[in-house]
């Protein structure tokens, strides 16, 4: 066996994964957003969703990216790696659509979200997660 | 802010900025970065049953309690579960997930300090 055959099969299985190296980080920090996302739509759902239903439809359903992010980031294959791509594009596209709206016309948005203002309640970390996310995904493309 | 949140401030502080620079070392994580990262949970603890005591003596708390109660749990589960997700694979980059640690339960035991006041 030749060392790039050697070095083929030991990359070949890892090629298809997504929870090594920095994604480790990627993914826990998906997580923390996944859990106060979650956290937090789930309580204004519950204590006010009808002062401001959109903006509580918005963090509810950016939740479910964060969720679907940091679970198909840590699975295996073809399949999820899609997912995180669908996933990791619609949070860009979210946070930049409701970014530029809240910032333009804050009466649309009266409640904060996760995204409002380019995610500026949580340090600007929506609007970077996202393009770090892509360019891991780019690193790690299924061949 | 009281008591809990400044030393939680102090030690989350320490844990970051150790597990960052051991990271930035391409270390991979080792007795000291999980050990801050545990005197994290530590402090959390106190924090805990100082809460509890508290409740106890008949101190209320002015936000929603079900919701100081909740932070409470979840930050007393995020130095364990960033522990385990980090033995899992040393590498450097475990040392930036443990870093993460700390700025995260600084950031919830400010808002937990909102609630209670």
């Amino acid at each position: 066996m030749t060392g790039t055959e050697r070095n083929q099969q030991l990359q070949q299985p890892a090629k298809d994964t997504r929870n090594t190296g920095p994604g480790r980080l990627l993914i826990a920090v998906y997580a923390i957003f996944a859990l106060s996302a979650t956290a937090r739509a789930g309580y204004q759902i519950a204590t006010k969703f009808a002062d401001a239903p959109l903006s509580h439809i918005l963090s509810a359903f950016a939740a479910v990216v964060y969720i679907l992010a940091t679970v198909s980031l840590a699975k295996p294959g073809r399949t999820w790696f899609k997912v995180s791509l669908a996933a990791v594009l619609t949070e860009l596209v979210g946070v930049l659509v409701v970014g530029a709206i809240s910032l333009f016309d804050p009466v649309l948005f009266p409640h904060d979200t996760v995204w409002s203002l380019f995610g500026r309640g949580y340090g600007f970390v929506p609007l970077v997660l996202p393009i770090l996310g892509l360019l891991w995904l780019n690193r790690r493309r299924p061949s | 802010m009281d008591g809990y949140f400044y030393s939680i401030l102090v030690v989350g502080l320490v844990s970051t900025v150790m597990c960052l620079v051991a990271g930035l070392m391409k270390k991979a994580p080792n007795d000291p970065t999980i050990l801050s990262v545990l005197a994290v949970e530590l402090a959390l603890l106190v924090y805990l049953v100082g809460s509890i005591v508290r409740v106890a003596l008949g101190e209320r708390i002015a936000g929603e309690t079900w919701e100081f109660w909740g932070y409470m749990i979840t930050a007393l589960m995020i130095p364990l579960g960033a522990v385990y997700w980090a033995v899992l694979e040393r590498t450097r980059w475990s040392n930036f997930v443990l870093a993460a640690v700390g700025v995260t339960i600084m950031v919830m035991a400010a808002r937990m300090n909102q609630i209670w006041y």
